[in-house]
């Protein structure tokens, strides 16, 4: 199947739930869509068997410093899901606000997506609702809670004070 | 991720140190007498901020970062990101270049598959096997090198390109370190396939039928030697492998001996489109120019590393450093199978099962990078001596 019938295919699976539907590339397919159709939709490809998840993303899209006068803008988090078949991507946007960032867990249908869940959920600081396993997966075991470091406002921590161990 | 109950066992656990392989991870293998009932991975003791490094530094300097997420694939994670940006920059890499490239990758995945086989051979109590097949990985190590000036980051890629040409000299070079590597293999193909002791770790050992390899997520020869017909040089060409087509090499059988033998057949592949490479490798410029901006924008770059898909995933906000570089590793799809795996097998059977999916820890370690900006980076010999005795006191 070429790239052009995959990637509408792809579409036309996930019409009822896409806000948007934009073609940044010619083989890649970026769909928006509510945090709470997200399920639906995963579960749609999977049982059309469009692909595979390749993983999932997380961007934190930080508001840009309000210039003088301006009001404040919110930023918010996004997450990615990648889906792929030959050269098509189709990728799942879903919105996140910083003080509800929660997501329904997809391991139900692609059971290897809990690496990736595990990622966000430590990196992104994301509550993946019902997801199998929250332990820690890559940051150490002293690493403080509430801290996610691939969020924009995480830029390091304070130098230790000196002592012999770190 | 825990494959069935891990409650009420006896629990071994094992690593971070040196979990069969030289390379830490810590697994929790629960038993009954000598089989795995359950088992648990925990990662991230290599881990190294990667990801967060990145969004720090320019797209150049990225091209030296990215390329150190890993000692093994070192190139095509390099590859990966420098398709990426030329993607983002719109900008396409002469033939010659990309042939170049290819070349590389190609090079890289021969010394990749023949490291794995000494390290499986190894970890199966067959040392006679690691130290030959380590000892003829040296002459593609002396390829790279020759060709590169560089054993492990041959930093052959820049934005647009690649730094250095193949001569005459060195194509006949390369022609005949493969001819012994193509001799070689055939006997290293003959004894995994004969020799009974070796049989006998990986025969029927962690077996994994097609569906499951699909149900798991498995990517690269893992998955192939379960019969997935699954290879982003054979369904998403990049470089120049759609000039170069390459034979997606499959094997039913699931088992350890399928992956000793997908792996092996790949080596072949490798060697003839080595051959065919050098055969007609186009005329023409090593780079082109690339703005010194990159726009706006999004990209999405796929490869074929030795272990599988490797995704990258680049957001550019028209600054000079990249907003977001996401990195997914094939290794990191593979755990699950390993997990999965274990479960029903001898504890002794582990190392094997392990090593069966070729993990590269550095692979999945890569995202937190630890930033102390009143922290001095230059130590003095004194400073360090101190710190020693300090920290071992």
């Amino acid at each position: 199947m070429d790239t052009e019938t995959s990637l509408q295919n792809g579409e036309s699976l996930l019409q009822p739930w896409a806000v948007s539907t934009v073609r940044p590339e010619e083989n890649r397919s970026d769909i928006v869509i509510a945090r709470k159709d997200l399920h639906d939709a995963a579960q749609a490809l999977k049982n059309a068997a469009w692909g595979y998840l390749v993983t999932i993303s997380g961007l934190d899209a930080a508001a840009p410093a309000p210039l003088e006068g301006q009001p404040v803008v919110e930023g918010n988090l996004e997450m990615l899901y990648h889906f792929a078949t030959g050269y098509a991507v189709l990728t799942l946007r879903v919105s996140l606000p910083y003080n509800d960032a929660v997501l329904p867990t997809i391991c139900d249908l692609f059971p290897y997506a809990t690496l990736y869940e595990r990622e966000l959920i430590e990196l992104f600081g994301v509550t993946v609702e019902n997801t199998p396993d929250t332990s820690r997966l890559v940051l150490p075991d002293e690493w403080p809670e509430g801290v996610y470091p691939l969020r924009k406002a995480f830029t390091g921590f304070a130098a230790p004070a000196a002592e012999g161990k770190e | 991720m825990i494959g069935q109950e891990t409650n009420q066992k006896f629990i071994v656990p094992i690593g971070p140190q040196h979990p069969a392989l030289k390379e830490p991870g810590h697994f929790e293998f629960a038993v009954d007498g000598e089989i795995v009932t359950g088992a648990s991975v925990r990662l991230g003791y290599v881990h190294r901020g990667i990801e967060k490094g990145a969004e720090d530094r320019n797209w150049t300097q990225n091209i030296y970062l990215l390329e150190r997420i890993c000692g093994i694939c070192s190139h095509v994670h390099n590859t990966a990101y420098v398709a990426g940006v030329e993607q983002l920059a719109k900008v396409e890499a002469p033939p010659r270049a990309q042939v170049i490239r290819t070349l590389v990758a190609e090079l890289e995945r021969i010394h990749s598959h023949l490291l794995w086989l000494g390290v499986a051979a190894h970890e199966g109590g067959f040392d006679t096997l690691f130290m030959y097949s380590w000892r003829d990985r040296e002459t593609v190590m002396d390829i790279l090198e020759t060709i590169s000036g560089n054993r492990v980051h041959y930093s052959a890629n820049v934005l647009g390109g690649v730094k250095f040409d193949i001569d005459d000299k060195q194509r006949d070079m390369i022609l005949k370190g493969i001819d012994f590597l193509e001799q070689r293999t055939h006997h290293y193909m003959k004894v995994v396939t004969t020799d009974e002791t070796f049989l006998g770790r990986t025969r029927d050992i962690g077996t994994m039928t097609r569906e499951q390899a699909i149900e798991l997520g498995a990517v690269g020869p893992t998955a192939r030697a379960s019969g997935v017909t699954i290879d982003i040089r054979d369904s998403a060409p990049y470089a120049a492998y759609k000039t170069f087509p390459i034979n997606v090499i499959t094997d039913e059988n699931g088992d350890l001996l399928a992956r000793f033998v997908v792996r092996l057949k790949e080596l072949y592949d490798c060697y003839r489109l080595v051959r065919e490479m050098l055969d007609h490798m186009p005329e023409g410029e090593l780079t082109t120019r690339v703005p010194r901006k990159i726009p706006a924008g999004e990209a999405v770059s796929r490869v074929e590393a030795p272990r599988g898909e490797l995704f990258y995933f680049l957001k550019s906000n028209g600054s000079e450093k990249p907003e977001r570089v996401k990195v997914r590793t094939p290794s990191l799809c593979n755990w699950a199978t390993v997990i999965n795996f274990a479960v029903g097998h001898k504890l002794a059977d582990i190392p094997m099962i392990l090593a069966g999916i070729d993990p590269c820890f550095s692979c999945n370690d890569r995202l937190i990078k630890i930033h102390r900006p009143n922290d001095t980076q230059v130590w003095t010999w004194e400073d360090l001596r101190q710190h020693g005795i300090e920290y071992y006191r």
